[in-house]
């Protein structure tokens, strides 16, 4: 079987540097930067070759920036997770 | 059936602008606000004929929000703390000119151009005056972006009953994060006129006249009473605030907007420690509650007052208090937020072990 790594692409003008992905990354692959996005805040980067592509922080990032992809070794890239925006894609309806 | 959605502070607050049939708004963008601009000029679909504009600097879009809001139309604007001080003119030549409208700000650290973190720094600025003159804004603090967006509906109804500015006073955090919110239904723009709104002179009536200059001195002490018995009156009507386990307290925490939920989880951390603490948020920071702190601090030892800066409501407190309990502070600046384990701390080396 094909050896899995996994790369994340982070959205950076949308990022507000809440370090929460940071926190749940189980191999520290994720850092604030030392520059800043147009808004002012220090982005999120990927800063090794850790990533699994567990898809942590993905689902923990509260502006649903982050787009995982898993790869085999022989290069091909496999798309497996991408949570985008969450305020227009979360809807929920409670009956009362 | 009611509407659950996931989003953003300044997202919700826009849209709730938008459902409380909103007119205007007119704003510059500003980190950690620029996102109601975006939010408004990304949805123009639902914005059923409201003008939003980016004006050209604060000065402009708080003048603008001026004129609109002397043709008896729900006007708005939204900046954060270096840009509300840019617009203190304005404001002060609105609230004399007694006209309703919605300000929002979106506190970041100061002083300066400072941080675009959350802080707390502009409740001097914003309860004490910061304009020029006598005037008063009626201050709602949200703590949660659910209230934030209540709190937009609320303003609107408090502007017109009152004829004042109303202010919406929050910091980065609550702008920045996101909750779970219900919204309330679309309501309908203003189709009827308030009576001293400037729509063209009808046959039937004087004309309308909106000023904030008056050449005669009797005439301006004369405005300045009839604003200041407003004011009195609104102390009288207005106060909202929120208790926590303020009942059997012997301790209190007092603290407005993102620090009370802070202040809860102490609260409830000192109570497993065998400290009988509460809670006190003050809702309106004008008209402050003076006098149900003043009923609490009879029956309690003591208060820690906690602020995301270096003690300003501190002093209303203290005010309130009026002697008959010590009153402690604890505070942090230019954007660090407080955890519910360091007030804890500090309320043991301030008030306990002291």
């Amino acid at each position: 079987m094909a050896k899995v790594k996994g790369d994340i692409i982070i959205d950076i003008e949308k990022c507000k540097g809440c370090k929460l992905c940071a926190s749940a990354c189980p191999q520290d692959t994720l850092e604030l930067s030392k520059k800043v996005n147009s808004k002012g805040y220090l982005y999120i980067v990927r800063v090794n070759d850790k990533c699994t592509g567990c898809t942590n922080c993905a689902l923990v990032c509260p502006e649903g920036i982050i787009t995982v992809y898993r790869k085999t070794v022989d290069g091909n890239k496999e798309h497996i997770a991408t949570i985008t925006n969450v305020t227009k894609d979360i809807n929920i309806m409670v009956k009362e | 059936m009611k509407e659950l959605k996931l989003m953003k502070g300044n997202e919700a607050i826009a849209e709730a602008a938008i459902r409380s049939g909103c007119d205007a708004y007119f704003g510059y963008p500003i980190t950690p606000q620029s996102e109601i601009l975006e939010y408004l000029a990304t949805y123009a679909n639902k914005r059923t004929g409201m003008v939003v504009l980016q004006a050209e600097s604060e000065i402009a879009s708080i003048n603008m929000v001026y004129g609109a809001a002397g043709c008896g139309k729900r006007v708005m604007t939204s900046s954060s703390s270096p840009g509300i001080s840019l617009m203190q003119e304005g404001i002060s030549y609105i609230a004399c000119a007694e006209l309703p409208c919605l300000l929002v700000n979106v506190m970041r650290g100061g002083p300066g151009l400072g941080t675009i973190q959350p802080s707390q720094g502009d409740y001097f600025q914003t309860v004490k005056g910061g304009g020029h003159g006598d005037y008063k804004l009626i201050t709602l603090a949200p703590s949660t972006i659910q209230e934030a967006v209540d709190f937009v509906k609320l303003a609107f109804e408090l502007a017109f009953k009152w004829r004042n500015p109303v202010m919406l006073l929050l910091d980065g955090a609550i702008g920045q994060m996101m909750e779970k919110v219900e919204l309330f239904p679309q309501q309908e723009r203003i189709t009827e006129y308030e009576p001293w709104a400037t729509t063209g002179k009808p046959k039937n009536r004087e004309r309308n006249i909106i000023t904030s200059l008056h050449m005669h001195p009797e005439d301006m002490e004369k405005t300045n009473i009839h604003l200041q018995n407003k004011y009195r009156q609104i102390e009288k009507e207005e106060v909202r605030y929120e208790t926590y386990m303020c009942d059997d307290a012997e301790y209190i925490f007092t603290g407005f907007g993102l620090v009370a939920r802070i202040a809860k989880k102490a609260a409830e951390i000192a109570r497993n420690k065998g400290y009988k603490v509460g809670v006190f948020r003050p809702i309106t920071l004008f008209p402050f509650p003076y006098e149900q702190i003043n009923n609490y601090a009879k029956k309690i030892k003591g208060i820690l007052d906690i602020e995301m800066n270096v003690g300003q409501m501190l002093e209303d407190v203290k005010l309130a208090v009026n002697g008959l309990v010590p009153v402690e502070f604890h505070g942090r600046t230019g954007g660090m937020i407080p955890t519910p384990e360091e007030i804890v701390e500090k309320f043991e080396e301030k008030i306990i072990r002291k």
